[in-house]
């Protein structure tokens, strides 16, 4: 410890003996950083890392993470493909969509759709590429397209919705409820084609001249458009707070070369953190793209304290190195330990099991700690090069001290009432802070990636036009499957007359296999493969009538939860051609012989799209797939239908089967779960940590536990307010927590050093009061200023995450900042009787009792989370 | 030795009969030697399909054709395998003008159904086969031109006279010169890419006629392929015209489906 911080004064003194040289390094380092991310970028045959985006929310989960292999394992299984959906509405034709014109447009859009490189052209989702069944009355029934060709009149439109409204496959989500709306799926090979191919659908629709509203959506769309405005947040808003934070700085220190160098130690650990992640080959992430904006603030703050003081201290001593050299030695502790805090604070989110979460933590970790140790070389070298001139005037003189003259009556009247009313200030920060804790207790925890978006956004609008008007867009999935032991397999065996020492083999199939082998080469082998085949029959649960039947009574369950806009199945596959057959409305149910099940669905496989069973079922009919549309796509409302799933199960056995959902609706929210306990618990840690930090560089439990209280009641006020407003816990409020640890602990540091120093030069506690509220009190005003208004810029970001972290870092820094001038003094009142005994840097044994208790608690909470 | 010398006269002529025919002639006798074999035919029909994952489905049935006046046909499906659909029958009769008449019959529901399809190019039973593809496409739906010959076979091309009726743009046939058998069709879509292949996989001769007894379609745009095997393949049976009534979709004619 002592060697490092030897190191860093060493260093600091260099950079003041060879500024020249310290400047040139700096530089070096973020050049070379630069042009290891530019040339693989530009020309991606260098066998280096460029810039690889990635927008997959899949991605919160690491690849190997169970619930997500299982996810594609079934989607694999299943044959389904990441859609495009095309919505089209018309407002003007009483027919809706459902008129001549309209169609005729649908036929040749779908046609060009079906000629894009990456369109899985026979999964589309068109009137003109799906079939209907229908009854043509006499015995005959009727198989053809749902729309052959363009319809000749707009009353053959109109009989186009009409067959589609009568196939439950497609009522509600090829056409709308109303019979106003389409919509078309348009399944991609890769999400990264989305793009392209919505792009080329766009143009089409504009070059048929359609009058109708046409929206073009779904995920990959969304993820797409999600790559773009990071880039925008990242090329736009990132600049605009560099602007914002320089504009202020000047107003502040009027001296644009010295308010220029914290600029550039903030350029430059943008630079070098944001070159380490692509250099080391990760994603520029919805998470690593808010780097450069997180780290931007946090560099500047070190430079503040700096600019700060010397601004205060430089007409006193009217020397670059002389002052330099005094304001490094004033603030070297606070700022070593603000950088350690604000490092803990994020590298703490490594120990969240959401891996885009784990990169920006380690990341703005190392950022931040480049940041420091740029400060505090660069800083003071460049105050070093600086010619005596630029600095005429500068300083904190009688003619600058009445510009601010505003802000530094009205902190000194806030330390002189803090001090008066201490009791009153504790009382109603007590007070606030059980309100708070209510309000913490009301905190509903929710998340939609589609409301990451803001609400006028196309994406946005889209999903609210189309969730209006179908049964819903968001998709989740669930694979039913009855487990068959091996008792049970022989038994059947016995019961079709087959022995049961030749049941054999891993898996049913193996068994089957084997079984028809050995049939082939007996002498009845026919009689022998009829056994085996009916037993084999058997074996597969979704031709038995009573599954189909639990299965549909629970489609009918979860569409009375009011949850599941519709869902479809294999049931209703079976009871949709039964009906057909029949030609009559009341023969929509499961027939009741295993047998007829098979022949309905060979029936079915005589169609242009025999391959769609398998969207439902296995070709062995041992797994079936449970589709549900949501019209919400709602983390909460997700859980609430996994809850209703969970207790219908429990309380109906007789359903036999095992459930298992995947999707991603059902993804999104196991990853907030995670999200919210691993946070919670990476909050924990290091809020141990920390206090731990503090109460060492305090050498104090009491000290310590001063430092923790305006963050404490930062978090508590801010996340009490969330609760109140009925703000969503969600992926951006779950990461400030971490980080706003580290942030508001910083003020806390540089009072409470700055407090202890000042107290050795004024007889007693009242009587630093005052100074205290000069200079330091000033440096840490102007750091709120500077700081929170330079996130203010993230609220014109145009995804929502950015302005919630935009609002919500600059309110913690806000009330951080506000906590540290009004109720630090106020305790230290109450407290300053015990906090100025001297005890000649000794730990007291109630301290060192407190280290012991901390430690094993940070001990404990690693073993138990 | 002898074979050898069959060969090379075969050859010979062969090519000198290839000169003479018109590209007309050659597709008549390929549909003759495809579908008309003798006044009947029969075969046990084993079909696997496997789908774009390698996941496999067996099929068996027994199918009988009767041909009827003016190139009509009659076809009469019964099946076997799986055990669920045992005894499911399909009755078609084919016109060359007009659309097809078709039955089904499923016994567990005791339901015999016509059927009217909108076109023939739906597909048979789950497999990448079509109906057309069972029954035979009318050689007047395309327009046919010899594009190559060479020394086994004519390549013939055909495009169809009406292209919203179909998938494909173009198909090319290669049409055994001797048997007449197409041995290989390869379907094109509108991009001229090829992505559907018939293939006639293994060919004996039965009561003279040359006959495919192996054959598979593969299929890149659904994936996978199917592959039928025909057993016990007769002709001139002798079946007589009533099996191929509504009756006998109901009631196997057992004997006649050993």
């Amino acid at each position: 410890m002592k060697f490092i911080m030897n190191m860093l004064h060493r260093l600091i003194d260099f950079s003041i003996a060879k500024p020249k040289q310290v400047i040139r390094w700096n530089v070096l380092v973020a050049s070379i950083l630069l042009v290891l991310v530019l040339i693989p970028t530009l020309f991606p045959s260098v066998p280096l890392n460029g810039v690889k985006i990635d927008t997959d929310p899949e991605n919160m989960l690491a690849k190997t993470e169970q619930v997500r292999v299982f996810h594609n394992d079934m989607r694999k299984e299943f044959g389904l493909y990441d859609i495009l959906v095309v919505g089209i509405v018309n407002h003007e034709n009483p027919q809706g969509v459902f008129n001549q014109k309209t169609l005729s447009n649908v036929l040749a859009l779908t046609d060009y759709a079906k000629t894009l490189d990456g369109v899985v052209s026979r999964e589309i989702i068109s009137p003109s590429t799906v079939d209907r069944m229908q009854n043509a009355g006499q015995g005959v029934v009727n198989f053809d397209w749902l729309m052959k060709d363009v319809p000749s009149n707009d009353q053959a439109a109109k009989a186009v919705y009409d067959a589609a409204a009568r196939i439950p496959f497609l009522n509600g989500t090829l056409v709308s409820e109303d019979g106003q709306a389409l919509a078309l799926y348009i399944p991609i090979k890769s999400k990264d084609l989305s793009y392209d191919v919505s792009k080329a659908l766009k143009q089409k629709v504009s070059d048929l001249g359609m009058t109708d509203s046409v929206y073009i959506t779904g995920l990959p769309v969304a993820q797409d458009q999600f790559g773009t405005e990071m880039f925008v947040q990242m090329a736009v808003s990132a600049p605009i707070a560099m602007l914002l934070i320089f504009l202020l700085m000047f107003f502040f220190f009027r001296n644009l070369a010295l308010v220029s160098s914290a600029m550039i130690v903030a350029g430059l650990s943008v630079i070098v953190t944001m070159g380490l992640l692509v250099v080391t080959g990760n994603t520029v992430h919805i998470m690593s793209s808010m780097i450069p904006i997180f780290i931007m603030p946090i560099a500047v703050l070190d430079a503040v304290h700096i600019l700060s003081d010397f601004f205060e201290r430089y007409p006193e001593f009217k020397d670059q190195k002389k002052t330099i050299k005094h304001v490094m030695m004033d603030l070297f502790n606070p700022m070593v330990f603000t950088s350690v805090t604000t490092v803990v604070g994020f590298a703490s989110l490594a120990l969240t099991p959401i891996p885009p979460v784990q990169v920006f933590g380690i990341f703005v970790a190392l950022g931040v700690l480049f940041a420091f140790l740029s400060t505090i070389t660069f800083v003071p070298a460049f105050v070093m090069v600086l010619s005596k001139k630029s600095l005429e005037g500068f300083g904190n003189t009688h003619s600058a001290r009445e510009n601010s003259g505003t802000s530094e009556g009205f902190l000194e009247w806030v330390g002189h009432r803090s001090y008066r009313r201490f009791k009153s200030v504790l009382l109603i920060s007590f007070i606030l802070m059980g309100v708070a804790v209510y309000g913490v207790s009301k905190i509903q925890i929710n998340d939609n990636p589609v409301k990451w978006f803001s609400k006028t956004h196309d994406i946005r609008v889209s999903d609210k036009a189309l969730n209006e008007r179908f049964a819903g867009t968001y998709m989740a999935y669930m694979v039913l499957e009855k487990k068959l032991d091996r008792e049970t397999v022989t038994a059947l065996a016995v019961k079709h007359h087959i022995p049961s020492d030749l049941i054999n083999g891993e898996s049913k199939e193996a068994v089957l296999n084997q079984l028809y082998d050995w049939a082939d080469e007996q002498e009845m082998s026919d009689m022998w493969n009829d056994r085996i085949d009916a037993y084999a029959a058997e074996l597969q649960t979704f031709k038995h009538p009573e599954n189909l039947k639990a299965m549909s009574d629970f489609q009918d369950y979860l569409l009375s939860t009011g949850l599941v806009g519709k869902s479809n199945s294999l049931a209703d596959v079976v009871k949709t051609v039964h009906r057909d057959l029949y030609g009559k409305d009341d023969a929509y149910v499961i027939p009741e012989k295993n047998g007829a099940i098979g022949q309905v669905l060979l029936t079915y496989q005589n169609s242009h799209r025999p391959n769609d069973l398998w969207h439902f079922v296995t070709p062995d009919y041992s797994k079936a797939n449970l589709w549900m549309q949501l019209k919400s796509g709602d983390n909460a409302d997700m859980n609430k239908l996994v809850a209703a799933v969970d207790q219908y199960l429990d309380t109906h056995p007789s359903f036999g089967m095992d459930a298992k959902w995947y999707g991603m609706t059902y993804i999104n929210t196991v990853w907030q779960d995670k999200m919210v306990n691993g946070m919670a618990a990476s909050f924990i840690g290091s809020f141990l940590v920390v206090l731990l930090l503090m109460t060492l560089l305090f050498r104090s439990a009491l000290w310590g536990a001063l430092a923790m209280l305006p963050l404490t009641i930062t978090i508590a006020g801010i996340y009490g307010l969330i609760g109140f407003i009925g703000k969503a816990y969600d992926m951006p409020i779950a990461v400030l927590s971490s980080l706003s640890l580290g942030l508001a602990v910083d003020y806390a540091i540089h009072f409470l050093a700055r407090s202890r120093e000042m107290r050795k030069n004024y007889p007693s506690w009242r009587e630093t009061v005052q100074p205290l509220f000069g200079e330091p009190a000033r440096a840490i005003f102007r750091n709120v200023i500077v700081v929170s208004i330079g996130f203010v810029p993230l609220l014109f970001a145009p995804l929502v995450p950015y302005q919630t972290v935009g609002i919500f870092i600059a309110s913690i820094l806000f009330l951080a900042g506000a906590v540290t001038l009004v109720v630090l003094p106020a305790m230290m009142t109450l407290l300053s009787h015990w906090l100025f005994k001297d005890h000649h840097g000794q730990l007291t044994q109630a301290t060192k009792i407190s280290i012991g208790v901390i430690v094993a608690l940070i001990v404990m909470q690693n073993i138990l989370m | 030795m002898k074979k050898m010398f069959l060969t090379l006269l075969i050859m010979v002529f062969g090519a000198g009969a290839a000169n003479a025919m018109s590209v007309e002639k050659i597709i008549e006798r390929a549909n003759e030697a495809s579908y008309y074999k003798g006044d009947d035919g029969r075969a046990k029909v084993k079909m696997k399909i496997v789908d774009s994952q390698d996941r496999e489905r067996e099929r068996q049935f027994t199918i009988l054709r009767k041909n009827t006046a003016n190139q009509s046909q009659r076809f009469y499906v019964y099946f076997e395998r799986p055990s669920d659909v045992k005894k499911m029958s399909f009755l078609v009769y084919k016109y060359v003008k007009g659309d097809d008449d078709r039955w089904m019959y499923l016994p567990s529901l005791d339901l015999v159904k016509r059927i009217s399809a909108g076109d023939q190019r739906t597909s048979f039973v789950g497999s990448h086969f079509y109906y057309e593809d069972v029954s035979g496409r009318n050689p007047n739906a395309d327009v046919h031109t010899l594009v190559d010959t060479d020394d086994t076979y004519y390549v013939v091309e055909s495009k169809p006279k009406d292209q919203k009726s179909v998938e494909f743009s173009k198909y090319k046939t290669w049409i055994h010169k001797l048997s007449f058998l197409p041995i290989r069709t390869v379907y094109y879509d509108s991009k001229g890419q090829e992505y559907r292949t018939y293939t006639a996989t293994k060919v004996e001769t039965v009561k003279g006629y040359p006959t495919v007894v192996a054959a598979e379609m593969k299929d890149d745009v659904i994936g996978g392929k199917t592959i039928l095997t025909y057993e016990n393949v007769s002709y001139d049976v002798g079946l007589p015209d009533d099996i191929f009534t509504e009756r006998y979709l109901k009631k196997a004619p057992t004997q006649y489906l050993k």
